[in-house]
């Protein structure tokens, strides 16, 4: 259990510096800004009590917002995204249920279920959060194309990170 | 109570979930004022302190061009010296009395944090009210506008920078004196809109765009940048893409502007309103 806490803690202080030192300074064009501490959310254990979840994600959010200065707009996010993981993780489930006291990885449940895993979790987080900058409908489709080029960059980040340990 | 209870306890994360999310949704709604939010504030300080140690890094090995930069400055200030000096010096004044002459006031100041990946960017600075910043007043780069201070505390201020989509600004074409509002649209933080420029008037690629003075924010007269393109836009406008003479990513030392005449400004327009 400790040891399990140590381990988040741990992986949480990383994904945070990475974003902030690394992934906030990102531009490309205006169009691709990745948000790859939502996976803080997505290496969460499987059993995790949802309210714990929704406490967590929010708590990520909000040290996000403390860095980046915007109150409320990544923790808004995060809170969603945190609200729509056990949903995806019901539609997508493996065929033999998810096994006990392990976290979702891509050693376990293989390639393809980790990347729509990966997908889903970070579309519905971009989603909310670009939404929310922009806080208009004026930029409909701009901001729209502005979420899947991001996700792309985020969802590339994660799905190396994830192999990495894999290789391990 | 036992349904009350009953629906408590079947629908507890739906509730926790609408109950986090309403906080999320009230900080960014109050969000503009969120110097001002008393928890915020408090770990500003610490995200800040950590801000600083990256900044004073990054600042560490970027000395050669802030030198650079710095130097130039010194000599265009000279410069301007030289010339005001002469000015004075030609007319005849038996009294002079500084005090009413000086309508803006110079602060210099250091970026702390920066950002222009997003859509509403704000930067920090490292002074605060006690250095004599106050809200409202102009930021200014060595080579062009840079923002609007929007809130202090003690030692520190945070500014709404130009790339933010509720930054408005009048500005004016240098030649011909026409002016507009200039707006950022979110997409290249090298870019900006300047609007409401009618079609009769002539306008050239080159054409340097500065400061009208009118807000009783920014002087008047101080660059923005020069037109890189313009297209006709509905009936009437132009819709003149200025390229931004500020480079935002570089944002290092800034001057911050305060005004000394605007409360008198603002009190004399608001008669007659």
């Amino acid at each position: 259990m400790i040891n399990s806490i140590l381990r988040f803690g741990l992986i949480f202080i990383l994904l945070i510096l990475s974003q902030v030192l690394l992934f906030n300074n990102i531009q490309f064009s205006g169009y691709i800004n990745p948000y790859v501490y939502v996976m803080f959310i997505l290496l969460l254990p499987v059993e995790i009590p949802a309210w714990l979840l929704l406490l967590l994600s929010f708590g990520t959010g909000l040290i996000m917002d403390f860095f980046s200065g915007s109150p409320g707009m990544h923790s808004s996010a995060t809170v969603f995204a945190g609200f729509a993981r056990p949903y995806i993780l019901r539609i997508i489930s493996p065929r033999d249920g998810y096994e006990p006291h392990v976290e979702p990885s891509m050693v376990i449940y293989g390639f393809r279920w980790f990347l729509i895993y990966t997908l889903l979790v970070v579309l519905v987080h971009h989603t909310i959060l670009f939404y929310l900058e922009v806080f208009r409908v004026t930029d409909f489709f701009r901001t729209l194309l502005r979420i899947i080029l991001s996700s792309v960059f985020s969802i590339t980040f994660i799905l190396l990170v994830e192999f990495y340990r894999k290789g391990k | 109570m036992r349904s009350l209870l009953n629906f408590l306890a079947r629908y507890n994360n739906l509730i926790i979930f609408l109950i986090l999310e309403g906080i999320g949704i009230y900080l960014l709604t109050t969000g503009n004022s969120y110097h001002n939010t008393r928890i915020l504030k408090s770990v500003r300080n610490l995200t800040q302190g950590i801000e600083q140690k990256v900044r004073n890094t990054r600042n560490y090995l970027n000395l050669k061009d802030i030198n650079a930069a710095l130097a130039g400055e010194n000599i265009a200030l000279k410069n301007s010296i030289e010339r005001l000096v002469k000015g004075e010096n030609s007319l005849f004044f038996s009294v002079t009395d500084s005090i009413h002459k000086q309508q803006y006031l110079h602060t210099s100041a250091e970026v702390i944090s920066n950002s222009v990946n997003k859509q509403k960017n704000f930067f920090t600075v490292n002074k605060g009210t006690t250095q004599g910043i106050r809200t409202d007043m102009a930021v200014i780069s060595g080579n062009g506008i840079a923002g609007v201070v929007v809130g202090c505390s003690e030692n520190y201020s945070v500014a709404m920078s130009l790339l933010n989509l509720d930054f408005k600004l009048s500005a004016r074409i240098k030649s011909n004196g026409y002016f507009g509002s200039l707006s950022w649209d979110g997409r290249d933080y090298r870019l900006a809109i300047l609007s409401e420029i009618p079609q009769h008037v002539a306008v050239n690629v080159g054409d340097t765009i500065e400061t009208t003075g009118y807000s009783a924010i920014f002087p008047e007269g101080v660059l923005i940048g020069t037109v890189s393109e313009y297209e006709k836009y509905g009936g009437d406008f132009y819709k003149i893409t200025v390229s931004l003479n500020t480079d935002f990513r570089k944002l290092h030392f800034i001057d911050i502007i305060g005004n000394m005449k605007k409360t008198e400004q603002l009190q004399l327009e608001k008669l007659f309103q």
